[in-house]
């Protein structure tokens, strides 16, 4: 299924391994998929920012490295048999009921120890580094912002108009996120109540040729922005839906994500929208001392999961599933080590959520590895860079054309393997299986790794290539019951670099690019 | 909506003494760049003292105390006192920490809601955004780091850039704790030149940028090492403090590049950062990039040609001449014919700070609340201020805000779609809606004391063009102004006006006749607030 990303890993140069498949049938498929697919330009995403710093691993629990956790964080580690085990060796913190089973369902993905070189510390420069993008400390526009930026460069100079009627991105509560800001502007509109319809009064201004005349007549057109803006909000609001009973009123979260789903179902063309969850500092009292499954931390991940799942089943019901992701991003991970006051200090990478019903996989990346011994201030290196992991989504998601992504950043950008299942058109998709989207996770691996595919109880056969064709291993051999199956396989004897996994039905073959690093 | 359009440039390019009419306008003109808002007497007296003396009185820096202890989580210092000189906990940090810095945030919103016919919080708020360090991890670093703004804001520029330089809180937050002669960080280093002092001019060959070399910032970052920034966190020292560590320090020769006339910096210890600095200030163009921010502050964004090759180069000439002291600068650009030029009044929007505190001050409104109490309602402001776009101490990167820098908007990036909402949603929450609660407490425009100070508070036509002299600084036209006093006398004869506020002013204390004219003033004012006229300066 994931053909279009798994043709374009050419590009994935950083793994060393030049990538040839030969098959006519994949060569036809992949001169069509390097076109920008079509499907894209109703995409919405929706990121959520955990303000603070994350505790990763109290979030996403390595398993394998749970003994020496131990030793690590004796004040703040969760009882291996409360945690939820998820995919690859992982456990979710107990409260994470809702996103455990998301991952369940294909529509969670981890990715694992997401950051960015030298790691800095401070929750103001990392999240500047975050919202920007950029390691430079002058760039003060966002990631987003410059996206838009590329095809509205004279923003907000002439919006909204007949075409753009609507806000590029909305910022939930009354912050405007500096992941949309561009040069002149920023380019989301802050939404507190969407179906709030109320006018600003619009004295007008008169331009008398000075400066002052200058600011009048822009503080006019401002004020009828805002008010064009209110009003198509409102509009899409008393349009929408929700369909969803897992709202809890008690979750600002949720409230905040039922407002959001509210606003697409209601025809809201806008693409993106930001939201902020603050709280995640636990330097201290992260973890009630004696229960450490309750506590801040607890609260907070438990807002965050029941909120996150359900969002994801009012847009199922909604009929949205193919139009609307997610992400969770936060300024930094936070310290192996447990502080002397039931919390963690400022860390490094930690792992990033993906949420949908697009995703090439539930988890991406290798479990952290934790040492026995605890070094002091130690945090978990990073392994992914977050930027890629954006320079991703704005390829996959919204299908901007590599060339066009790389000049967004300032380093080479890498792409990730991780969302755009969805990214084929009818015709392609019809060559897949018909049960349901295969993924292999983790993904790049290390020693092992797993198939997870639906089965329809008949024969089906799975073999591992290397990119030169030649067969590796036969994982699976023989019938398959109709049920989800995982099932898992041995990379160890196999050298670094690129692999595919090619599912073979007898009315259907489907490959999935595979890397080991 | 356009924004580069041709405008009218300033008629005179003059740094001569103004000596036109001295009027209402002009007065009004000069408080409004340099206070958070005037009231109509100060505009008043600011008439009645001539330019002169007001310009040199308003250049007087004024006393202000120390940030006090309002909250139990502080675990050291004592309640009423101040903690700016207590140590930490040794447990529990945090709590301690966090309730320093609310403190701290609070006392800067206090002084900012003064009547004190001062310039000194609007010269410390241009320097915040100049050396835009932010909150450190101890308050009493982001402390010391603010007096030593306050101390030199209309002090020696010179002295004010060495003294930062060795600023416990700017060591931390641009790496210089970090730079040492085995590992050398060149964060400081970078803004130094490029932000502080001599501006980055075009780049001209690899690595060289006019004003300075890429091989200046290795060599300045040499000269910069072995500073160390302690009693952070501690729980034993007092204060934080810097202190030089020669093992730590590279003792190499180290040269500038031509652009500093190839100038050898020797090895010089403690002392040597102030070498480079001195050496820095050798050339012109330190005077040039400073002017050029204060010209942007006090007086227009737009720095054409023309301006930068007359007023900019008079005003560099005065700083150099005058070895580097602000006032000299301040003082004569205050009593400029340019700065009075018709063409730039209202030429720059205010800022969240300035549009906040011009809300409070020009209505003498004040918390009269115990300190904890004030504290607390300055807590709030100071969200509500970040919320509409500028929170003190903490600027949106080490470039500092924006509006300051960022062309071609420059100011009018304080007012987008979203920002506007909230700045209506403030007044009219200061004016009709019970203003900032806390703790029980409010503080909210201060309508009636404002009415009783203006010129003929009975005539309705006096209090609307007094309204307008105060917080619009080209005023309105006759059908805003019409519709301003609409509102005031709800429609009825101007003497029906006169009869309800005599009422009221001789029984001040009696709310049949309090109310209504309160009621009448807070419409009035939340409809001015909302027009775009208020929003300039």
């Amino acid at each position: 299924m994931k053909r279009r990303s798994f043709v374009k890993n050419v590009s994935l140069a950083s793994f060393g391994v030049p990538f040839v498949f030969r098959n006519t049938q994949y060569e036809a498929i992949a001169k069509k998929l390097f076109n920008v697919p079509k499907n894209n330009e109703d995409r919405v995403l929706v990121l959520i920012r955990l303000n603070g710093g994350n505790d990763g691993l109290n979030t996403v629990v390595p398993l394998d490295g749970y003994d020496n956790l131990m030793i690590q964080r004796p004040n703040v580690i969760l009882p291996e048999n409360d945690l939820i085990p998820v995919v690859g060796d992982n456990g979710f913190h107990p409260v994470m009921t809702g996103m455990a089973s998301m991952i369940n369902d294909g529509k969670l993905s981890i990715i694992q120890n997401v950051g960015y070189p030298e790691q800095n510390r401070s929750h103001f420069r990392s999240m500047d580094i975050w919202t920007t993008g950029m390691m430079d400390p002058n760039i003060t526009t966002g990631w987003l912002g410059r996206h838009f930026e590329v095809d509205h460069p004279d923003y907000p100079d002439g919006y909204p108009n007949s075409t753009f009627e609507e806000p590029f991105a909305i910022s939930m509560g009354y912050e405007l996120s500096a992941t949309c800001q561009g040069t002149q502007a920023n380019f989301s509109h802050s939404v507190v109540d969407p179906t709030d319809s109320t006018s600003l009064p619009n004295t007008g201004g008169t331009n008398d040729g000075t400066y002052y005349g200058d600011h009048m007549e822009y503080l006019e057109g401002i004020i009828a922005q805002s008010n064009q803006y209110g009003q198509e909000i409102s509009n899409a609001a008393g349009q929408g839906n929700n369909m969803s009973t897992l709202y809890d009123a008690n979750n600002p979260l949720a409230m905040q994500l039922k407002d959001v789903a509210l606003m697409i179902s209601g025809g809201l063309k806008t693409k993106v929208y930001v939201l902020n969850v603050n709280g995640f500092d636990t330097h201290d009292n992260q973890v009630i001392d004696g229960a450490t499954t309750t506590g801040t931390h607890a609260d907070l991940m438990k807002q965050v999961s029941d909120a996150v799942h359900a969002f994801q089943d009012d847009i199922d019901q909604l009929g949205l599933s193919d139009r609307v992701a997610g992400m969770t991003f936060s300024e930094f991970g936070r310290q192996i080590a447990s502080n002397a006051s039931e919390g963690t200090d400022h860390g490094d990478a930690a792992p990033l959520f993906l949420f949908g019903n697009c995703l090439n996989t539930t988890l991406y990346g290798d479990n952290p590895v934790i040492p026995d011994t605890v070094v002091d201030q130690a945090g978990l290196p990073m392994q992914i860079d977050f930027r890629d992991v954006y320079a991703s989504v704005l390829k996959d998601w919204f299908g901007v054309d590599e060339t066009t992504v790389q000049g967004l950043f300032e380093h080479t950008v890498t792409f990730h393997n991780i969302i755009g299942a969805c990214n084929l058109s009818t015709e392609e998709q019809s060559l897949s299986s018909s049960t349901g989207i295969s993924m292999v996770y983790p993904n790049p691996c290390s020693s092992k790794s797993t198939v997870k595919l639906d089965g329809d109880g008949s024969e089906v056969k799975i073999v591992l290539y290397n990119t030169l064709g030649e067969r590796m291993s036969v994982i699976y051999e023989g019938i398959l019951s109709k049920a989800t199956h995982h099932i898992p396989f041995e990379m160890d004897e196999f050298s670094r670099g690129s692999y595919v996994v090619k599912i073979m039905r007898a009315d259907s073959t489907e490959s999935v690019s595979l890397i080991k690093i | 909506m356009n924004y580069d359009y041709e405008v009218e440039e300033p008629v005179s390019l003059s740094m001569n003494p103004y000596t036109g009419a001295w009027t209402q306008a002009e007065a009004a003109h000069l408080l409004r760049r340099t206070l958070f808002g005037p009231t109509y007497q100060q505009i008043q007296d600011t008439v009645t003292n001539g330019m002169a003396a007001s310009v040199s009185q308003i250049l007087n820096p004024i006393a202000v105390g120390t940030p006090e202890v309002v909250s139990t989580d502080e675990a050291v210092a004592t309640m009423g006192g101040t903690w700016v000189s207590s140590p930490l906990p040794s447990t529990n940090q945090a709590v301690t920490e966090n309730a320093r810095r609310n403190s701290l945030a609070a006392w800067i919103m206090q002084r900012l809601n003064t009547s004190s016919y001062s310039i000194q919080e609007q010269m410390c708020l241009f320097w915040q955004n100049h050396f835009a360090a932010e909150f450190t991890f101890d308050s009493r670093a982001t402390y010391n780091y603010h007096e030593v703004i306050r101390t030199h804001c209309l002090g020696n520029f010179k002295q004010l850039v060495k003294d930062i330089t060795i600023d416990p809180c700017m060591l931390v937050f641009l790496s210089g704790t970090e730079n040492n002669k085995f590992d050398p960080n060149e964060n400081f280093a970078r803004e130094l030149f490029e932000l502080y002092t001599i501006g980055k001019g075009p780049q001209i060959g690899p690595g060289d940028y006019t004003n300075y070399k890429e091989e200046d910032i290795q060599e300045a970052a040499k000269i910069l090492t072995g500073w160390l920034a302690l009693g952070l966190g501690s729980d034993t020292d007092n204060d934080t403090y810097a202190q030089f560590e020669p093992l730590l320090h590279d003792e190499t020769t180290k040269t500038l590049s031509e652009h500093f006339d190839n100038a050898v910096i020797n090895p010089n210890g403690a002392n040597e950062y102030a070498d480079l600095i001195d050496t820095i200030f050798l050339q012109d163009e330190v005077a040039n990039f400073i002017c050029r921010k204060l010209y942007r502050w006090f007086v227009n964004y737009d720095l054409t040609t023309t301006v930068e090759n007359t007023v900019i180069v008079e005003m560099a000439n005065t700083f150099r001449t005058n070895n580097y002291e602000i006032l000299p600068v301040l003082s004569e650009l205050f009593q400029s014919e340019h700065f009075y030029d018709v063409a730039l009044r209202g030429a720059i929007i205010r800022n969240p700070l300035e549009h906040l505190f011009s809300i409070f001050n020009s209505t003498h409104s004040v918390p009269n609340y115990t300190t904890p109490e004030n504290y607390a309602l300055y807590e709030f402001a100071y969200g509500v201020a970040a919320t509409t776009g500028m929170s003190y101490a903490q600027p949106p990167s080490v470039g500092g805000w924006t509006a300051y820098y960022q062309a071609p908007s420059y100011s009018q990036l304080w007012v987008n779609s979203t920002y506007v909402k909230l700045r209506f949603n403030v007044s009219d929450w200061l004016t009709l809606a019970g203003g900032f609660t806390a703790g029980g407490n409010n503080l909210e425009v201060n309508h009636l004391d404002f009415l009783d100070n203006l010129s003929v508070p009975a005539d309705p036509n006096a209090v609307i063009d007094d309204m307008i002299l105060v917080f619009c600084p080209k005023g309105l036209d006759i059908v805003k102004r019409t519709t301003l006093k609409t509102i005031l006398t709800n429609g009825l004869p101007d003497f029906e006006w006169t009869i309800q506020y005599n009422d009221y002013a001789n029984d001040p204390g009696n709310p049949t006749f309090a109310d209504p004219v309160e009621q009448r003033v807070a419409l009035t004012l939340s409809q001015l607030f909302k027009m775009p006229e208020f929003q300039t300066i």
